[in-house]
């Protein structure tokens, strides 16, 4: 028996979604078992199965040391407050001009 | 007309039934998806040939609200001698490996049964062909996905061998047509009869099965009267079956013993409740 990873992916549509695991005898079995374990409710319309020890892993101590790294999450909201603060002050700067023709 | 579809349309039921009765207690949790998931298929398969049966009776099957109550009046409450199933559907296996050789078997017959009517004249029947054989495909598949495996292992080869013994002697029953055929086929409603289906069923047997046979477990041939216990005896032997299955034509109007209590399994809960909404 070898354990497959199955894959799903609406055809067309996003990209294929691993989806859960199935143990099986044959490739054509784990192929014939996922669909109806997996795609019964016309969940995909492609259908991947992947033996599990094909799959090429790398050591939890080979990625761990990008996760102490900061400096590379930028989610842009500090440039962003930055960026609304200069426009408010700018704006309100327009503002008082105005004020000043119409006196 | 009206009986060639309820021979059809009575054995795809009953098979149907059989098949899901698995769910839970099939070899493993995947087994029971799949298994059961081919037997809702074939009872879909009855759905729609009743529905066709009450067509011909001059039923609008529109408006389910009419047609559904029509089709479990068919289904499930005909007299058994109404019914035109044949015995290798009302058998109750006991075991696995039984109902695995039957689902070989029922399904490489049931193809080549659709294909006789994927050209019918009967428009409505040529749809339902259509959706039936994609799925065949599927069913297919999976009994020979199950067997490509199996039958490399001794003792699997071996129970296997024995369930064919068993299940073989049926064969020749599946391939008995109604007495409806002939109008059937007169009208063009069908391109064959059924009864031409038991030589190929019975080279795909021996070519599917070919394994037992060339280790002398079982000898060849479903035609008058099933496979035979070769030479060498295998491990159920004494398991023998309790009734002698042989072939005796009577164009499906006998039930076998295995019909009552397998309609009692089917109308448990109507029995019960005989006007419970579902």
């Amino acid at each position: 028996m070898n354990v497959y990873e199955v894959f799903l992916k609406k055809d067309g549509r996003e990209e294929f979604r691993h989806v859960g695991a199935i143990e099986a005898a044959t490739e054509d079995l784990a192929l014939v078992l996922a669909r109806e374990s997996y795609a019964r409710r016309a969940e995909g319309d492609l259908l991947w199965v992947v033996r599990r020890n094909h799959v090429i892993s790398a050591e939890e101590d080979f990625v761990a040391p990008n996760a102490d790294k900061p400096h590379r999450h930028h989610d842009g909201a500090a440039v962003a407050s930055r960026r609304k603060a200069a426009r408010e002050s700018s704006s309100h700067k327009v503002a008082e001009s105005a004020d000043e023709v119409t006196h | 007309m009206r009986e060639f579809l309820l021979a059809f349309a009575d054995d795809e039921h009953l098979m149907g039934q059989q098949h899901t009765e698995w769910i839970g207690v099939a070899p493993f949790l995947e087994e029971d998806l799949a298994f059961s998931s081919i037997g809702q298929d074939e009872l879909g398969h009855a759905a729609m040939l009743y529905e066709l049966v009450l067509e011909l009776n001059g039923l609008e099957t529109s408006d389910p609200a009419i047609s559904d109550p029509a089709i479990d009046k068919l289904a499930f409450g005909r007299s058994s001698s109404d019914y035109r199933s044949c015995h290798l559907v009302e058998y109750s296996t006991r075991h696995w490996s039984e109902a695995l050789v039957r689902h070989w078997i029922y399904d490489t017959f049931e193809e080549l049964r659709w294909r006789l009517l994927i050209d019918s004249t009967m428009t409505p029947l040529a749809s339902v062909t259509s959706k039936a054989l994609r799925e065949e495909a599927f069913h297919r598949r999976h009994a020979n996905a199950l067997l490509d495996k199996l039958l490399e292992a001794p003792e699997a080869r071996a129970r296997i061998a024995a369930a064919l013994k068993v299940i073989a002697p049926m064969v020749p029953g599946l391939c008995e047509p109604v007495a409806g055929e002939a109008e059937a086929l007169a009208e063009g409603v069908t391109t064959g009869s059924i009864a031409d289906l038991l030589e190929p069923l019975t080279e795909a047997a021996n070519r599917r099965f070919a394994q037992l046979i060339d280790c002398g477990l079982v000898t060849t041939g479903f035609i008058g009267g099933g496979i035979i216990g070769g030479s060498q005896t295998d491990a159920n032997s004494s398991d023998t079956n309790p009734q002698d299955y042989s072939h005796a034509s009577s164009g499906r109007t006998q039930r076998s013993e295995f019909f009552d209590p397998l309609m009692t399994r089917m109308r448990e809960v109507l029995d019960y409740d005989p006007t419970a909404v579902w």
